[in-house]
């Protein structure tokens, strides 16, 4: 009888609730109103777009007490409702999920109130159930059912809340937009890099080789010494130029992924960062390589990850663990170490990580930093790409 | 010297004939790809090998297991290997079995003629040559170690003993008399506690694996 009690509480709880906010948008509709004669008027356009974002809020709180409830979760697939007024206008009246918010909006009228029902329910249950159920011992009849109506209220709203095929597809196209947007626009700043890198670096040295040599062939006859110096800077020159050109490389694409594969290329990283590392990467060791634009940022995240963990963490213990998963790579990186790496706000680290998470960002991946002060940092990331 | 030589560039390898037949060395064999390189070395027998790490079929480190397999079938062969950028692990491939007759350089070096050829003779002869960039690399990443307990001279021949030079370059080097190298390199082996080890690749094998594991 206890438990019955206490589960119609919780249900009546979870009516008040779905009531409350019922109680919130009969309000609300004269709101809308004003709006909709608002924008009818072309008065108020500015104010469609930012209806359409609180009733966006409405829905999603409904969504989280549905959630709450039935213990899973009602997704929820929106276009960002950004830029000039005349995008917001349009993004606010095409997203289906608009429509999908209306539609609930103006069912939750007619089973918003149900929850209601549960005021009479409650001193006729527990008279009735009280003997039934306390006395007689026979199971609860009227109690259970203001659970019922909480799952009533809770289904019918994730059923009426739940995007359409068509909203979360555009969800994701609008999610894809964005993320190709930004591995163009982090590609582009790639190339600039490389061409400035190779601009003011090695092209630079050549012209200078090139010019040395064009007076050491002056000079070759009237001043031979003074030619051997111009050859000797010549060559200098030309070190160097080789020297900004491997640099450059390694940017690009470290040599020894080409070589040893991300498995190989992760144990060299490990052995030569001074650190005792355990490396944790036979999964790749056979089967398909990933494309090596993935490789490059999980190796570049990686040599980061150690760096730092070798200059800031204090540990001189670190794992790495690189593994397929079904939709991508993994790469997890974890020092023993006191951890407060972003917190310590030290420079060099600041933008190593900062530089991790825009060069996974480009490639669609996720970058997490866990580092609480007292240790230990743990780096996950998930490179997404098709074995 | 009798050398073979396995580079896949046309370009460089003819620069690495010219290069090794005008200090009077032969050029026994060259090799383009990989296939050619151990029959060339086990026909050949040559005084030292040169070989590119990059080459053909694979353009991964087919000359780096090659130098290994020959090393492994000819025992003591000196192989002198050659590339485009040093890797750390590799050098620590290379010396695993043994520093003797080992060499590893970057491409850049064959420029300097003079340091080139010094370096081939002192691998054929079973010496080590290891390029500075590599130990450069290794001396970056240590922090709060005995190193930093030696003056920058001890550092410096440091350094140059990791290359694999003997006292007399590296006193040649560092314009100082060989007794003060000699004094220099107790202050080493005393400061980071190192047994005293003799001269030529044993030595080298002491400060690498010193710093390797500091």
């Amino acid at each position: 009888m206890r438990k019955t009690v206490r589960q119609a509480a919780r249900a009546t709880v979870q009516l008040a609730l779905a009531v409350g906010l019922t109680a919130f948008c009969f309000a609300f509709v004269t709101v809308l109103l004003i709006t909709a004669i608002g924008t009818v008027a072309l008065v108020g356009a500015w104010l469609l777009p930012e209806t359409a974002l609180l009733i966006r809020r409405i829905a999603g709180a409904k969504r989280s007490m549905a959630a709450a409830w039935t213990g899973r979760p009602v997704p929820e697939a929106y276009q960002p409702v950004t830029g000039p007024l005349r995008d917001r206008l349009r993004t606010a009246v095409r997203d289906p999920g608009t429509f999908a918010d209306l539609r609930w909006l103006a069912a939750n009228y007619v089973y918003g109130c149900l929850g209601i029902l549960a005021l009479p329910l409650w001193p006729a249950g527990l008279v009735v159930d009280g003997l039934w159920c306390g006395l007689l011992r026979r199971r609860a009849v009227l109690l259970p059912l203001i659970s019922r109506l909480a799952d009533l209220d809770a289904t019918w709203s994730a059923r009426l809340l739940a995007p359409s095929p068509k909203a979360l597809l555009a969800a994701r196209v609008e999610q894809l937009t964005q993320t190709r947007a930004g591995a163009i626009a982090a590609h582009s700043a790639e190339l600039r890099r490389i061409e400035r890198d190779l601009h003011d670096g090695a092209q630079a040295r050549l012209v200078a080789l090139s010019m040395r040599i064009g007076l050491a062939k002056l000079a070759y006859d009237r001043d031979p010494q003074a030619g051997r110096r111009l050859l000797d800077e010549a060559q200098e020159h030309a070190e160097e130029a080789l020297a900004e050109l491997r640099h450059v490389v390694r940017g690009i694409h470290p040599p020894i992924l080409t070589d040893r594969g991300l498995a190989g290329a992760v144990r060299a990283l490990a052995a030569s960062s001074g650190l005792d590392v355990t490396v944790r990467a036979d999964d790749l060791d056979a089967g398909p390589r990933a494309p090596a634009a993935v490789e490059a940022a999980a190796y570049f995240v990686v040599a980061e990850a150690l760096t730092n963990a070798a200059k800031h963490s204090g540990s001189r213990r670190a794992e790495v663990e690189v593994s397929r998963t079904r939709a991508g790579l993994r790469v997890t990186v974890r020092d023993a170490g006191k951890g407060g790496a972003e917190a310590s706000g030290s420079d060099a680290a600041g933008t190593g990580l900062a530089g991790m998470r825009r060069r996974v960002a480009a490639l669609d991946g996720t970058f997490d930093l866990a580092s609480p002060a007292g240790g230990p940092t743990v780096i996950e990331t998930e490179l997404p790409c098709v074995w | 010297m009798r050398v073979v030589v396995a580079e896949d560039n046309a370009l460089l390898r003819e620069g690495l004939v010219l290069l090794l037949t005008s200090a009077g060395h032969e050029v026994v064999a060259v090799a383009g790809a990989e296939p050619e390189i151990l029959p060339a070395l086990l026909t050949h027998r040559p005084d030292i090998a040169v070989l590119d790490v990059r080459m053909p079929p694979g353009f991964r480190d087919e000359g780096l297991r090659a130098a290994l397999a020959a090393r492994a079938q000819i025992p003591g062969l000196p192989v002198l290997v050659l590339s485009q950028y040093v890797e750390e692990s590799y050098a620590a491939e290379l010396l695993g079995g043994g520093a003797s007759g080992i060499g590893y350089l970057l491409k850049d070096r064959v420029g300097r003629v003079e340091e080139f050829l010094d370096a081939l003779s002192r691998v054929a002869a079973g010496g080590t040559a290891l390029d500075p960039e590599v130990v450069t690399e290794l001396l970056r990443r240590r922090h709060a170690t005995p190193l930093d307990s030696l003056t920058p001279r001890e550092l410096e021949v440091l350094k140059l003993m990791a290359q694999g030079h003997d006292n007399a370059t590296i006193s040649a080097t560092l314009v100082i008399t060989e007794r003060a190298v000699s004094k220099h390199i107790g202050n080493v082996f005393l400061k980071l506690r190192l047994p005293p080890a003799d001269i030529g690749h044993r030595r080298v094998l002491a400060v690498l694996a010193y710093l390797n594991h500091a």
